[in-house]
């Protein structure tokens, strides 16, 4: 027993392993593992000390998500508040995807397993297990709605699609623009707490389909919403689709239109879905309202008027200025548009129907045409101010035809002879020749540069898009520039008569017949409309007291015995009470449609509105006289006005311009 | 046995009970508690029954005269009411007559049960009743509930003897309704009420052409147009509405009849024809 015990000494002794306190090798790596720890103790410290913000930043990004909601439009009224274009609610029937997480995995399971039971060898990938769950769960809700509103309706599978993988956070639309019966519908039989809910938005609405449709404009779809002031620039952010103006007071106003949009920041989970209640909410705030210079009663009566007396089909425009302020109540252009059919989107037949009647251009701005008479009172203005003529004084005995320098020069108004008229007779009859000699008198560079002082060879600055820059005020350096030919008597001849390359838009004559009025020379419109506008004033036209008084009895004899006055003589034209000056043009544009011109402005004594009336023929080379289909238009338009005036309604609408 | 266990023994069994409850299959613990209404609606009702009979022997008290008189009222009551229905009829002839010659649709008939009120369950949470009709006269689920001051709910549950009725000041419901007079439709929904006080809904979507105050109330009425409720029926006063931010439509409060809170019979519209 004792030599065993002494064995096992003997042998644990030798098994004990030798201990030093002190093993320089196992130090170092100490200071290896100290090393390591360091590094990461600092690695830490660094990330969690210094780089706090940018992983804060990260998780941020990752788990949040930013929606934002486009603001509705301001509306847009005329100068008595009537609502000229608002936006009316559109209800659609949406399916919050981000709330049927628990039944897309259900679903997607159920499918598996019925694929599994059938044996089918041909499974389809886990995806595709998805998108037939997310499919058979959107039908399923859609069943829903088709059995309360008694339709039939089939899931778009590649829209959801679209969808669920941009979309998720947005309410997917299952049925959009409900009718009222059927929102009622839904509102009372769906479950308040249902992942299916009646959803409100905005559309626009013109209470007046094509009225004042060119100047108004219409508006487009805008898909890069933003929301100013809103937090998560930086975060995943989905954007309901907003507006954006594309043509008329709608696209130059825009700014001021556009709603403020609102938005919500959404914690989300790591497969993208959405956790109530929001981090940030901001709701969205309706646009500034604009309240324009238009009166909705000329405007339709100008509308009316131009189907009524000119004809369905005819192009025609028609502008009403306040001559005071410059304010413009009536903007008409035919053919147009209607505004309904642009909510939400113009369809491809409409937009083909416009382009088919060239229905998309505002030819008060964008047509530039020539003037013909009517530029016979810029012609009167140049001459008497140059001292060419005398309005008490005759310049030439009118045969009905002149023949001078080899060439025959006709009056296109004679009835016969003029004879020895004066001035007020010749603006009142229209005497060509008595222009021609008028122009000659004064001379072409003379008349140019007058035309020059009314800007009217300029843009007029119009709170609207596409304003044509194509008028034209000829002289001996455009011809020379232009056609490289010398400046003929001829051509002073045309241009005295508002003929030959003068060209001006109906906007122009209207500004042009204001100032006329004012007996200044510059008119600056505006569609804008303030309680108290300033009367405009500028430089004054610079006649004498006869000469002016020769010029408005001359205006004033066309409506009374002259060129307008057969027609305006018919008991629906006549305004009582109420004097007012006038000039009839017809414009012929050597082998293509003619114009039937009229500017008139009233009262004579305190002028208060002017307008200007161009009608295209619709027959090239057959003659359209603004006596016979302008004329009576521009009456209609004063006669309502003074209707109006005369007779005030009970109470008006307040504006809101904000 | 330790003492700390024994003290712990009934959180345990607790614990085990609530586990065992998590493993009983959904089918037992449907028809567990259907069974609880069903077991538990005679104490619902039984209270009912002796409120009644106790309204019994009150009126047993009363003197012969006292009776003979209230008999006279009655019988003049009778003779207005039967008037009334006379006039009813008419006014019905003539409705019938013009929705036929405008060829307007014909709103879904209905069959009225007058209820008892069994039970009031009024809180932040709920606003229901319970009342003491249920299957076994044929109520079904989402029939609308009125009473004389206009409309009070929706069957939300039947069961064989009672069922119970989702009150419109409950935020579960949430129907279609207009300002009488006009046409587009609000969506009204129940507020959020609390048991003593007086109850209140709201509405959304009101067209902006429309101003209501506490001076200058407008009346609510169902619209007819959503299909559960017949048109025109009460749901309270608009007091109050003001344009939402965005500009596109008002919102509001309504008053509904403080009556709800107190009511002892109720009348369900069983729709003849169902969908």
């Amino acid at each position: 027993m004792a030599a065993n015990d002494t064995n096992l000494a003997d042998r644990s002794g030798s098994l004990v392993e030798s201990h030093k306190s002190y093993q320089p090798r196992v130090i170092f790596f100490h200071f290896v593992i100290l090393a390591l720890l360091a590094t990461l103790v600092a690695g830490l410290a660094y990330q969690q000390l210094f780089n706090t913000a940018r992983h804060r930043d990260t998780e941020r990004m990752q788990n949040q998500r930013r929606i934002l909601v486009p603001g509705p439009r301001g509306n847009i009224y005329d100068r008595e508040g009537r609502l000229l274009v608002g936006n009316r609610p559109r209800f659609a029937v949406v399916l919050y995807l981000d709330e049927l997480k628990a039944e897309f995995i259900s679903e997607a399971r159920i499918i598996r397993r019925n694929y599994a039971e059938a044996g089918d060898k041909d499974l389809p990938t886990r995806d595709q297990f998805n998108q037939i769950a997310r499919a058979s769960v959107v039908q399923r809700y859609l069943d829903q709605v088709n059995q309360i509103l008694q339709r039939h309706g089939n899931v778009d599978l590649v829209d959801l699609r679209k969808h669920f993988s941009r979309e998720l956070l947005l309410p997917y639309t299952l049925i959009d623009d409900l009718e009222p019966a059927d929102y009622a519908k839904l509102v009372e039989r769906l479950p308040v707490k249902s992942p299916l809910q009646v959803y409100a938005s905005s559309t626009r609405f013109y209470p007046y389909g094509s009225t004042l449709a060119h100047t108004l404009g219409y508006i487009g779809v805008e898909t890069d919403i933003d929301a100013e002031d809103f937090p998560g620039d930086d975060l995943k952010t989905f954007k309901m689709k907003g507006t954006i103006g594309r043509d008329g007071l709608e696209k130059v106003f825009d700014t001021r239109l556009q709603g403020e949009a609102g938005g919500s920041i959404f914690r989300v989970s790591p497969a993208g879905y959405k956790i109530n209640p929001p981090l940030e909410k901001r709701l969205p705030v309706q646009g500034k309202n604009l309240v324009t210079s238009i009166d909705l009663d000329l405007q339709r009566v100008a509308e009316e008027a131009i189907v009524k007396i000119a004809g369905d089909d005819m192009v025609g425009s028609v502008v009403a200025l306040d001559v005071r302020t410059g304010e413009v109540l009536v903007m008409a252009s035919k053919p147009d548009y209607d505004l309904t059919h642009f909510t939400p989107r113009p369809s491809h037949d409409t937009i083909a129907d416009i382009e088919a009647r060239q229905a998309w251009s505002n030819r008060t701005i964008s047509s530039a045409y020539p003037p013909g008479s009517t530029f016979k009172i810029l012609t009167s203005i140049a001459a008497m101010r140059a001292g060419a003529i005398d309005p008490d004084t005759p310049i030439i005995d009118c045969e009905g035809t002149l023949r001078k320098n080899n060439r025959t020069y006709y009056c296109y108004n004679g009835r016969g002879h003029h004879g020895e008229v004066l001035l007020a007779d010749a603006i009142a009859d229209s005497c060509d020749i008595y222009f021609y000699q008028a122009g000659w008198l004064t001379d072409a560079e003379v008349v140019a540069a007058e035309a020059r002082r009314f800007h009217l060879d300029q843009k007029t600055g119009i709170e609207l898009p596409h304003e044509t820059g194509r008028m034209v005020i000829p002289d001996k350096a455009y011809k020379e520039r232009v056609r490289g030919e010398k400046w003929y008597p001829g051509d002073t001849a045309n241009m005295a008569i508002g003929q030959g390359d003068v060209l001006v838009t109906p906007l122009l004559m209207a500004c042009f017949t204001a100032s006329v009025a004012r007996n200044e020379v510059i008119t600056q419109p505006t569609l804008i409309h303030h309680d108290n506008a300033p009367t405009q004033h500028t430089e004054s036209i610079g006649l004498t007291a006869k000469q002016r008084a020769a010029l408005l009895a001359g205006m004033e004899g066309c409506i009374t015995h002259g060129t307008a006055a057969k027609t305006l003589a018919l008991p629906e034209f006549h305004i009582p009470g109420v004097r007012f000056g006038g000039k009839t043009g017809t414009a012929q544009v050597p082998g293509k449609k003619n114009v039937a011109w009229f500017i008139c402005f009233a009262p004579l004594e305190n002028p208060e509105i002017a307008v200007a009336v161009a009608i295209e023929g619709d027959t090239p080379n057959e003659e359209y006289g603004g006596g016979r289909y302008a004329a009576p238009i521009g009456a209609t338009i004063l006669r309502k006005y003074f209707d109006k005036r005369n007779h005030p309604p009970a109470f008006s609408t307040p504006i809101k311009p904000e | 046995m330790p003492k700390r266990f024994d003290q712990a023994r009934p959180f345990l069994t607790l614990a085990l009970v609530g586990l065992a409850w998590l493993l009983v299959p959904v089918v037992v613990k449907t028809f567990t508690r259907a069974s609880f209404f069903e077991l538990t609606a005679p104490l619902s009702v039984a209270p009912s029954y002796a409120r009644d009979l106790q309204e019994y022997w009150t009126l047993r008290l009363h003197t012969n005269s006292e009776l003979i008189e209230a008999g006279r009222d009655l019988a003049r009551l009778n003779a207005s009411y039967e008037e009334s229905v006379q006039q009813n009829l008419s006014l019905q002839a003539e409705i019938a007559r013009l929705e036929e010659l405008l060829r307007l649709p014909a709103y879904a008939d209905y069959r009225s049960e007058h209820a008892r009120v069994v039970r009031r369950d009024f809180s932040g949470w709920w606003q229901r009743l319970v009342i003491r009709k249920g299957q076994n006269y044929g109520i079904p689920v989402g029939a609308p509930v009125i009473f004389a001051g206009g409309v009070v709910g929706r069957v939300s549950e039947v069961h064989t003897y009672t069922a119970v009725v989702e009150l419109i000041s409950d935020p579960t419901v949430r129907l279609a309704a207009v300002v009488e007079g006009e046409t587009q439709p609000i969506s009204f929904q129940g507020g959020i009420n609390t048991t003593f006080d007086p109850p209140k809904g709201v509405i959304e979507f009101v067209p902006l052409n429309v101003f209501a105050s506490s001076t200058m109330p407008k009346k609510l009425v169902t619209s007819g147009l959503g299909g559960v409720f017949p048109p025109g029926l009460s749901l309270g006063t608009i007091t109050k509405v003001e344009p939402s931010l965005d500009g596109l439509y008002k919102t509001g409060e309504v008053q509904l009849d403080p009556r709800l809170m107190s009511l002892t019979e109720v009348t369900v519209l069983v729709p003849r024809n169902p969908e």
